[in-house]
């Protein structure tokens, strides 16, 4: 018998707070004094509310993947005795925590699918990424506020989508209804909340139910793999579909599925830390090589590329698993109003005319 | 009227465009009420341009911004038509006077302006996420979000910049299209209210509000490429790797560091379009910064952005026999 409490709305600070006692508790909140300005993640603290009325603008993201984090730190020593030999002192600073995101949505978790299979399913596993992983839960929203950007149904989701989540969320008139997912996540609710009576849990399920019938979406991916790879070299198809982009970072930052980073060493002295920081393909380094060419000269290779790797190369090297997961909020962020489901729409359409 | 004149946008196109490479404007997008830049090479594309309040974005980007265009002309090249703004015009004289561009190179569609439409604003008033469409009546925003009709004032939700504009009329047009707009402020003073109101504040007050605005900051860099005239491109500093000038690091001195070397770097140039601002995601009042320095400019030199093609930027000029510094 799964695990399964009833909030009410006015016990929720209360349930937070001891819910905060038990795992690092990160919700959905606002960023800025403002009721309809940006959102995202951030620790909970008494008396901060979650934002459950909308999608967060940023999301979960840098929890698994932090926008910058130390992969270790180094020291030069000197031996005193040798001269100009050096020893290296290296250390691991890795500190992870286990922590439950209270107020995810179906769409954050189900980026998880690509990042694991990228991070954590080898060739080549991260130890950082698989740690954190591990340690992080994610109890997520059935959602019911789909707007037009949203996507989730066209690319394997579906707003009442529970994989890889470990704790079920249904927002009631008068409460939550939140039962455990897992084992672990069970324990995570003891002594929380109220039983469900009857009346709540026939509500909760009808709900659950009619957000499971919802489609999201109409875009088709089916053959966008092999579309992509026709239009690959259409470089007229290209420029109508992506002049207007200015090759700025927004879209991959507020991307949950978007995970390339790049590896610099910051040194003062004798001194450093090697840090893993977001990169983003819309940014001319990130192709640029060390003897100075660079394959992605501007922003119509380097939008192509998004698409690409999202739609095709993803799907191709992960047995069909997309690299997108129908937030929608690359196309809310776009300064300039690029709509990714355009562009992957038409790469169907009379794909083979040139 | 603005039937009247999207109407007669389309017919001075239709007729420029045989002559012009490309005319750069304002589309529909996917969303019911938001615009994304178009770029007309056909007939057939001409019915997508539009105007109006919801026209937002800064388009003299693109003159300059490869590979949309090719900003250095080939022999016999034809022209690029643009559409433009009042505060968009100040860019285009920018860019002309930085000799980015010649004057012979665009064929401007001048577009009087009264105010363009700030979203986040609208946001507030109504839930956008379910907005079914969107336009404009007269001096009224009508959005329909299914349910209700909401009937908002478009005084109450432009861009902060229009609320101090003081060209909302192309400076520097071939054709204008529609009736000249009345200029919302008229003077230094109430261009600069919101500049003025946090220059009131005492100093810790004032790092407070800048530490809290620009923690948010992701570092996406919209702000920067949106603007017209950061010119530097795929050269900024902020990203160099070889050498490196800025850690990786994310944490509010970076962040600061990283919006103020872009707000000095546009001394004395930034026209005051607000295009950094409308393109961040996380709604920082980026342009205040630059607002602080474009009044410094204005009251020590006597000297704005984008007015005048002839004129020499005092920032792009010395003087050797100056004994004011």
């Amino acid at each position: 018998m799964a695990v399964k409490i009833f909030i009410a709305t006015d016990q929720l600070d209360s349930v937070l707070e001891k819910l905060a006692t038990k795992i690092d508790l990160w919700i959905p909140a606002l960023l800025k004094e403002d009721k309809s300005g940006p959102t995202g993640f951030i620790p909970y603290e008494p008396g901060k509310s979650p934002v459950f009325e909308r999608q967060t603008t940023l999301p979960t993201k840098k929890l698994l993947l932090p926008q910058v984090e130390t992969l270790l730190r180094f020291e030069y020593k000197k031996d005193p005795e040798g001269g100009s030999t050096s020893s290296i002192v290296v250390d691991d600073a890795r500190q992870v925590r286990p922590t439950l995101v209270f107020g995810a949505r179906s769409c954050d978790v189900r980026a998880l699918i690509t990042m694991d299979r990228v991070f954590s399913q080898g060739p080549y596993v991260d130890p950082y990424y698989v740690e954190r992983r591990k340690n992080t839960f994610f109890a997520t929203l059935v959602c019911e506020q789909n707007d037009s950007k949203c996507f989730c149904s066209s690319v394997g989701g579906g707003p009442a989508d529970m994989e890889g989540s470990h704790l079920k969320i249904v927002k009631l008139d008068e409460g939550y209804v939140v039962e455990a997912l897992t084992k672990e996540a069970g324990s995570l609710l003891e002594g929380l909340g109220e039983a469900v009576d009857k009346a709540k849990d026939t509500k909760a399920g009808k709900i659950v139910k009619e957000a499971s019938k919802r489609i999201v979406g109409d875009l088709d991916t089916k053959g966008c793999a092999e579309a992509f790879r026709n239009r690959f070299a259409q470089n007229d198809f290209w420029v109508q579909m992506v002049s207007q982009c200015l090759s700025c970072g927004v879209c991959t930052y507020v991307c949950p599925t978007c995970y390339c980073f790049t590896i610099t060493d910051e040194t003062q002295n004798l001194k450093g830390e090697r840090m893993r920081s977001w990169d983003s393909c819309m940014f001319s380094q990130y192709t640029l090589e060390a003897s100075g060419h660079n394959p992605r000269p501007t922003k119509l290779e380097r939008y192509r590329n998004r698409v690409g790797h999202k739609f095709s190369y993803i799907p191709e090297k992960y047995e069909g698993i997309l690299g997108c997961c129908g937030c929608g909020r690359c196309i809310r962020s776009c300064p300039v109003t690029i709509d990714i489901r355009q562009v992957v729409g038409n790469l169907k359409e009379n794909s083979n005319e040139q | 009227m603005l039937e009247t004149d999207r109407n007669q946008l389309h017919k001075l196109v239709e007729e420029a465009l045989p002559e012009l490479d490309m005319v750069i404007g304002w589309g529909q997008s996917t969303d019911s009420f938001q615009t994304t830049p178009v770029f007309v090479r056909d007939a057939k594309q001409i019915s997508q341009l539009t105007l109006g309040p919801f026209c937002s974005q800064n388009l003299t980007g693109y003159l300059v911004k490869p590979p949309a265009l090719d900003a250095a002309p080939k022999e016999g090249a034809k022209p690029i038509g643009i559409c433009v703004k009042g505060c968009d015009s100040r860019s285009l004289v920018a860019l002309i006077q930085e000799k980015f561009l010649t004057r012979e190179r665009v064929r401007i569609f001048g577009i009087p302006c009264r105010g363009t439409v700030d979203w986040n604003k609208v946001g507030k008033l109504v839930d956008l996420s379910n907005v079914k469409s969107a336009t404009v009546e007269e001096d009224v925003l009508v959005v329909d979000d299914s349910q209700t009709t909401h009937r908002i004032k478009l005084e109450e939700v432009l861009a902060r910049k229009c609320y101090g504009c003081r060209y909302p009329n192309p400076l520097i047009q071939d054709v204008t299209i529609g009736e000249p707009a009345t200029p919302r402020s008229t003077s230094i003073e109430s261009s600069y209210r919101d500049v003025d109101r946090l220059d009131a504040k005492p100093l810790e007050e004032r790092l407070d509000f800048w530490q809290s605005e620009l923690d948010r900051c992701i570092r996406c860099y919209a702000c920067r490429n949106a603007c017209p005239l950061c010119v530097c491109q795929d050269k900024c500093i902020i990203e160099s790797r070889e050498p490196r000038w800025l850690t990786q690091r994310v944490g509010i001195p970076e962040k600061f560091l990283f919006h103020f070397i872009h707000a000095m770097h546009l001394a004395g140039r930034c026209t005051g379009c607000g295009e950094c601002e409308r393109a961040c995601p996380m709604d920082i009042p980026v342009t205040l910064i630059k607002e602080k320095l474009n009044k410094i400019m204005e009251e020590r030199l006597g000297y704005s952005a984008g007015l005048d093609v002839e004129a020499v930027p005092p920032l792009l000029t010395f003087n050797p026999g100056d004994t004011e510094i």
